[in-house]
């Protein structure tokens, strides 16, 4: 957590906790299926990466289930409809490039950002979250590091081939993302998070994926703030 | 490799400095932007030593804003800092000095306590305040800056604001030990801080900053004000030295009289040129050869392999320590900045 003001005291099982989180637990168990579905398409995208990338799926598969498993533990429905609402687009975008076969945008949208969105999530989250989520979140935030950098390796070695078609991803992709966030804002409030500090973190996972890729600094910082303020 | 991570004056600044570099998407922001902004490094530098020795470091962007403080986003300035600290040891930089107000909200809000930033731990040993140095050049421009308006230091009255702070009270210290001046007029708000410094030191008045600026000779301001203080003329003794160490400034009002002498307080100018963009973004006068002393100290750490947090914590600093510092500063081609002969 980057804060050094004390942390407010959270009253997990209080019904205004309980609604935002049924949004939120929702929208992470949502985020996980959508990463474990969008690893199985990747691999018809990247065939000589199949027993990876079906590596990836199943631990997004288990991180779903913890998730799952933090909703029962405060009685807490998750808002699924929400949720798959909440993705939608971001889906849609995920599935048109999949059908064009274009693996750069595909891998910009799961491995890089939603996978930067979670690590930010996670990491703002556990400091806050009851004792239950917090052990399986920080086990969770491990594996999403390890997703991201699947995604870097490949992007970087093609990188010459493929920075056209990640910048015109992330004009596409990206303001999706902030409107998310403000979709959200008050909910994560409620459970202790700041979008501000949401943001901040989401840009420092994102820009340091797109500096290992081998975008100047010039570059990622014109892209990670790209839409921000038309959100 | 040696690190700074800077931030600029005020939002305004920040601003002007955003669109001067063509990037339009942070010129139009407004603090709310910077408070979501994460650290960037945006300069590479290469600083070679009057003994030949050439190293290369590192500039990191805070985005960090003076107004933070001031409009209690306390929460994002803090994490400016911590971000900035995290980002140069991910880039392997082995001696980072905190400029401006980076090493104050270090201290003033703990941040040794949150060590532990997403997957890094923070090692402190890797980072400095550059205070030992800074406080050393502002005593070096008073010892040589004072003949050179005329000041004869033996009968001067010398008020240091800002007097309990870690650069303040070194100054103190040194003042104390090194120099010998008639009077030393210690100002602060918190009084018994003020008492504990004037025990340590077995002499100086306590005066309110307008009690004592009529009163000095030498005004040293080492204050940490997120935005200056109004003044004028009248306030002030004539002839007089202002030797302004804050950043931003702590003299908001550009003085103009001929017997009031304003020197920007713990700057350095280096003998060689330096490549690079930055300084003229803080506006020095000489951008390839001036800078703050706190970042000329990350540097001088690194010319003699001190890879050791040199300056940190609160009001440590000896007078030893600083004539360390001094000697390698001295020794790489570092020389206190000083008046210009009129
Ligand atoms: N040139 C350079 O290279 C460097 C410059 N600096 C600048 O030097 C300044 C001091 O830094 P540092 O010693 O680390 O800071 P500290 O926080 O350690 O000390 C600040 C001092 O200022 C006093 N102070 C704060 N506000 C006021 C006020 N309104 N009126 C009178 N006194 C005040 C504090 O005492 P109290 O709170 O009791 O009033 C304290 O004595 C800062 O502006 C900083 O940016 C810092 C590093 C390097
Ligand atoms: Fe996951
Ligand atoms: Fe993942």
């Amino acid at each position: 957590m980057t804060t050094a003001t004390a942390t407010p005291v959270l009253d997990y099982h209080s019904d205004r906790y309980k609604d935002a989180y049924s949004r939120i637990n929702a929208i992470v168990i949502e985020g996980e299926q959508e990463a474990h579905d969008n690893y199985i398409d990747l691999a018809k995208l990247l065939p000589q990466h199949q027993e990876e990338l079906t590596r990836l799926a199943k631990m997004e598969a288990r991180h779903k289930k913890g998730f799952e498993a933090c909703g029962r533990n405060l009685s807490v429905t998750p808002d699924m409809e929400f949720a798959k609402a909440f993705f939608e687009k971001l889906r849609a975008n995920f599935q048109r490039a999949l059908a064009e076969g274009k693996t750069a945008t595909c891998l910009l949208i799961q491995a890089l950002i939603i996978e930067s969105f979670a690590i930010a999530a996670y990491n703002i989250y556990i400091p806050m979250a009851d004792p239950f989520a917090r052990k399986i979140t920080e086990s969770v935030v491990k594996d999403e590091y390890s997703h991201l950098n699947f995604g870097e390796i490949w992007l970087k070695e093609h990188f010459e081939s493929v920075k056209g078609e990640l910048e015109e991803a992330n004009r596409a992709n990206l303001p999706l993302v902030w409107k998310m966030l403000n979709q959200v804002e008050a909910d994560a409030k409620v459970l202790g998070m700041e979008k501000d500090a949401l943001v901040e973190d989401f840009m420092i996972q994102y820009s340091g994926a797109l500096e290992n890729i081998g975008f100047t600094t010039r570059e990622i910082m014109k892209m990670s703030v790209y839409g921000l303020t038309g959100a | 490799m040696f690190g700074l991570i800077g931030h600029l004056t005020s939002l305004e600044h920040a601003q002007a400095v955003a669109h001067q570099l063509g990037y339009p998407e942070y010129a139009d922001q407004g603090l709310e932007f910077w408070c979501m902004a994460p650290p960037q490094i945006v300069d590479e530098i290469t600083v070679t030593s009057v003994t030949g020795k050439t190293i290369y470091g590192k500039y990191v962007e805070s985005c960090f804003l003076p107004e933070m403080l001031a409009n209690q986003r306390v929460k994002a300035a803090t994490r400016k800092v911590i971000n900035a600290m995290a980002h140069a040891q991910k880039h392997n930089i082995d001696i980072t000095a905190l400029g401006g107000f980076s090493s104050i909200i270090f201290e003033n809000f703990d941040l040794e306590k949150m060590s532990h930033i997403r997957n890094i731990e923070l090692d402190f040993r890797r980072f400095t305040t550059g205070n030992t140095h800074t406080a050393y050049i502002i005593c070096q421009q008073i010892e040589q800056a004072a003949p050179q308006v005329g000041i004869d230091l033996r009968q001067a009255t010398v008020a240091v604001c800002g007097a309990t702070g870690d650069i303040g009270s070194a100054v103190c210290r040194w003042l104390n030990t090194c120099l010998d001046v008639q009077d030393l007029l210690l100002v602060a708000r918190n009084r018994d801080r003020l008492l504990e410094l004037q025990a340590e030191l077995g002499r100086g008045k306590i005066l309110d900053l307008m009690e004592a600026l009529p009163l000095a000779d030498i005004v040293v301001w080492v204050a940490s004000m997120p935005k200056g203080v109004e003044l004028s003329i009248e306030q002030l003794k004539r002839p007089s030295l202002m030797i302004d160490g804050g950043y931003p400034k702590n003299m908001a009002t550009k003085i103009q009289h001929p017997q009031i002498h304003v020197l920007n307080g713990g700057i350095v100018e280096h003998a060689l040129d330096i490549d690079w963009k930055i300084m003229e973004i803080v506006n020095m006068d000489v951008p390839s050869r001036q800078m703050f002393a706190c970042f000329a100290e990350a540097m001088l750490l690194e010319f003699e392999g001190w890879h050791t947090n040199f300056s940190w914590g609160r009001n440590q600093i000896t007078v030893e320590k600083m004539q360390q510092i001094g000697e390698v500063s001295r020794k790489h081609g570092f020389q206190p900045l000083l008046l210009n002969p009129q």
